[in-house]
């Protein structure tokens, strides 16, 4: 059978890790901005955002 | 984020979600019905700020009576439909009693659901018992998990998403967390150390 696209799936392991690390250093970054915003500011933009 | 903070208990003021509102309508019903519960899911990253949104919130409720079970489900009628059963016998006995879970929704909505389960053993049971108060707005209360339980299950169940919600949870409350249980906690479950250092945390090596 044909192979629909050839693909190093070493490369993409080493990918989805540092994918994982970025999104781990986003939430970090987050959590930083999270502690120093006053509850009205970070709910109000919490809220626009997941609804 | 201001928030006061004492051991057990959590007052914190804030703009609510809808997905608050559907929560705090359930728990309202558990309390009239006088029925133990405990939230135990992502949505307490959620509820705290974290930037994502979820089709179910998991509870965990003590192993109470029939009676009790059916004065919680004639209250809930009203406003809640169960996805799993029409039946409230049946939902008792080949469900909770089953350690399955009831799965709840808005009338009219099929998302987002109150995934209803029974405690089943000592990790509920604890959970259970040292749920921490949050006081929302000064006039609503709803229970969680304690945060140290929330951290140590959450990397014990390991995926992506619960290793983000573990680091979201443990960075935002560092000052407040009970460090020595947490490490207790995680010894318990046998977490595995490259799986803790994901919390990224001052003795650990971040990844």
């Amino acid at each position: 059978m044909k192979k629909p696209f050839d693909v190093d799936l070493k490369e993409l392991a080493k990918d989805k890790k540092r994918n994982l690390r970025e999104r781990l250093e986003f939430i970090d970054a987050y959590v930083e901005w999270l502690k120093k915003t006053p509850n009205d500011v970070w709910s109000r933009q919490q809220k626009s955002t997941i609804e | 984020m201001e928030y006061a903070y004492t051991k057990g208990r959590i007052e914190i003021k804030k703009e609510l979600l809808k997905l608050d509102e559907f929560v705090l309508s359930f728990v309202k019903i558990l309390d009239t019905a006088k029925i133990k519960y405990v939230i135990v899911s992502g949505y307490v990253g959620i509820f705290f700020g974290r930037s994502r949104n979820t089709e179910d919130i998991d509870i965990l409720i003590e192993r109470c009576s029939k009676e009790k079970f059916i004065e919680f489900w004639t209250l809930a009628g009203t406003e809640f439909e169960c996805m799993n059963s029409t039946d409230r016998e049946n939902a008792y006995k080949d469900y909770l009693e089953q350690n399955s879970a009831l799965r709840f929704h808005l009338k009219g909505s099929f998302i987002p659901n109150m995934e209803l389960k029974f405690i089943k053993n000592e990790i509920d049971r604890f959970t259970l018992e040292n749920r921490i108060e949050i006081v929302l707005n000064r006039m609503r209360t709803l229970f969680f998990s304690p945060l140290e339980m929330q951290v140590a299950y959450k990397l014990y169940l390991g995926s992506e998403k619960d290793l983000e919600d573990a680091r979201f949870i443990y960075k935002l409350f560092s000052v407040n967390i009970d460090h020595t249980l947490l490490k207790e906690m995680l010894s318990v479950l046998k977490v595995p150390k490259p799986i803790i250092n994901y919390l990224g945390g001052k003795d650990e090596k971040a990844v």
